[in-house]
């Protein structure tokens, strides 16, 4: 480590800083903390408004899964409304993934320009048009008579009302996976089951197949993904164990170290990208997965 | 005897290894190929549905300004010319006839912005609510195009990247024959960058 001497280190840590620094890209807009439903920047709304509107969009959501968030500004800049209308509607994921649900209000109130982001779920009913009629009539009358929060809820009504009533959530989204989901957890239980399963059997024969199956049976959706996937891989770990340790003694000694940090690895991954997954966020408002396509309307007053 | 052994199986292992290096390359290739062609198609089902809107659009502003005879008409035969390119996958391998494409959909956006201009002349045109809700649409659409465009860019980059790095850019020449995709270009990126003027 002398190669370089201590003013050496200096500057070349120095030059590392700069460069890195040097390297970041131009500082655009930032996209705000997802604090809850209402994220009012400018502080324009009274506590009291803000609340009523979250305890509605939380409502809404309860009854339809649908995500709608408010986010004021105090201003945009200098950067282009839809930019980063866009930007933040896909950062903060509004809506659920795959059914994209989502739709974001946004004010600026420097800029005098109000936008509402519409997920790809909704475009069919709060559509371009009706958007761009709930800011022309609803929202930009009152922000020009000066009355921001009267503006908001309006808005907000008015978006609520346009989608009520045409999107059910399922029951117990977490309780009741969709089919897809169902096949590949049990897919993946079957995987860890045989694997597991293939390390007992070189223990003992007959506890392979047992540990297995069992495993798989728990790790797979209830009822009968269960059964099938511990049957299973009770069966694929009773004939591949027949076939391991069975053919020789001096294979098992070589070739035990490969198979044991082959699988070892194989379940590790497996095993995280199985599980990681189910544990959603619980408690304080965030996205669910939605995805926006660009549409939607703005406005200015 | 143990060491052939040892041999054979440090040969089996690297052979696994090559093996899972070019199959890994195989995979991701042909997954990005069809993820690009997807968002290909994302991006003209936006251009088609603009040019979908336009005859609406033309209707509507006929009803105030038919006088407005050649501004009228540009913005049909732009329409016109627009939907005449066929678009098939194939575009994407053809950078000529991609170029002719872009120039096409420009050419529309450029006739659209002119009508729109046009239309602030007219008090009653805008104050129409039919035509306001075509202008609200037409805005929507302009954005769906710029977020399907930027979507079809960062796709089409991952996967000329793929075909371009060692040793995916093997198994993209002489497995696949996949070549690198056409992209739009920057000078014609800033030409889009400003849609139609939408005022309300």
């Amino acid at each position: 480590m002398r190669l370089l001497g201590r003013r050496g280190w200096g500057l070349l840590i120095g030059w590392l800083w700069l460069t890195g620094v040097a390297s970041l890209p131009a500082a655009a807009l930032d996209v705000p903390q997802l604090s809850g439903r209402i994220v009012d920047q400018a502080h324009v709304l009274p506590p009291a408004v803000a609340e009523r509107l979250s305890a509605d969009l939380a409502a809404h959501e309860a009854n339809t899964s649908n995500q709608v968030a408010v986010l004021i500004l105090p201003s945009l800049e200098g950067e282009p409304l839809f930019d980063f209308s866009h930007r933040v509607a896909t950062a903060w994921k509004l809506g659920r993934k795959g059914t994209d649900n989502g739709v974001l209000l946004l004010v600026s109130i420097k800029d005098r320009k109000v936008r509402i982001e519409v997920g790809y779920g909704l475009e069919g009913v709060l559509t371009d048009a009706r958007s761009a009629q709930i800011i022309r009539n609803e929202i930009v009358p009152r922000f020009r008579a000066g009355d921001v929060p009267a503006g908001v809820t309006a808005g907000v009504e008015a978006i609520l009302q346009t989608i009520e009533g045409t999107y059910r959530a399922p029951e117990h989204p977490a309780a009741t996976p969709s089919s897809s989901d169902a096949f590949a957890t049990a897919a993946f239980a079957v995987i860890l089951g045989v694997v597991v399963g293939l390390f007992f059997s070189r223990a003992h024969r007959g506890l392979g197949p047992v540990v297995g199956g069992g495993l798989s049976f728990l790790a797979a959706p209830w009822v009968i993904p269960a059964v099938i996937a511990g049957a299973v891989s009770l069966v694929l770990v009773g004939l591949l164990g027949m076939l391991g340790p069975s053919s020789g003694s001096r294979r098992r000694g070589d070739g035990g170290a490969f198979d044991g940090t082959w699988f070892s690895t194989q379940q590790g991954g497996w095993g995280s990208g199985g599980l990681g997954g189910s544990f959603g966020g619980s408690g304080g408002f965030s996205g669910g997965g939605g995805d926006f396509g660009g549409g939607g309307a703005s406005g200015d007053w | 005897m143990v060491m052939s052994l040892m041999r054979s199986m440090v040969g089996v292992v690297l052979l696994a290894a090559v093996l899972a290096l070019s199959g890994c390359g195989y995979n991701d290739l042909q997954g990005l190929d069809e993820d690009t062609k997807a968002a290909w198609s994302e991006v003209i089902n936006q251009y088609q549905r603009r040019a979908d809107l336009i005859p609406n659009l033309v209707n509507t502003v006929k009803g105030y300004a038919a006088h407005e005879k050649d501004t009228l008409e540009s913005v049909v035969q732009a329409r016109a010319k627009a939907t005449s390119v066929q678009v098939t996958p194939e575009l994407l391998k053809d950078e000529a006839a991609f170029k002719k494409f872009q120039e096409a959909q420009q050419g529309l956006s450029s006739a659209l912005g002119r009508l729109l201009a046009l239309a602030e002349n007219y008090p009653n045109l805008k104050a129409d609510q039919g035509f306001r809700d075509l202008q609200s649409q037409l805005e929507g659409t302009e954005n769906r195009i710029t977020v399907a465009r930027k979507r079809y860019i960062d796709k089409v980059a991952e996967f000329n990247k793929m075909v371009r790095y060692f040793p995916t850019n093997l198994t993209a020449k002489f497995l696949l024959h996949l070549e690198e995709k056409a992209n739009f270009t920057v000078a014609d990126e800033k030409a889009v960058a400003k849609p139609p003027e939408v005022k309300f």
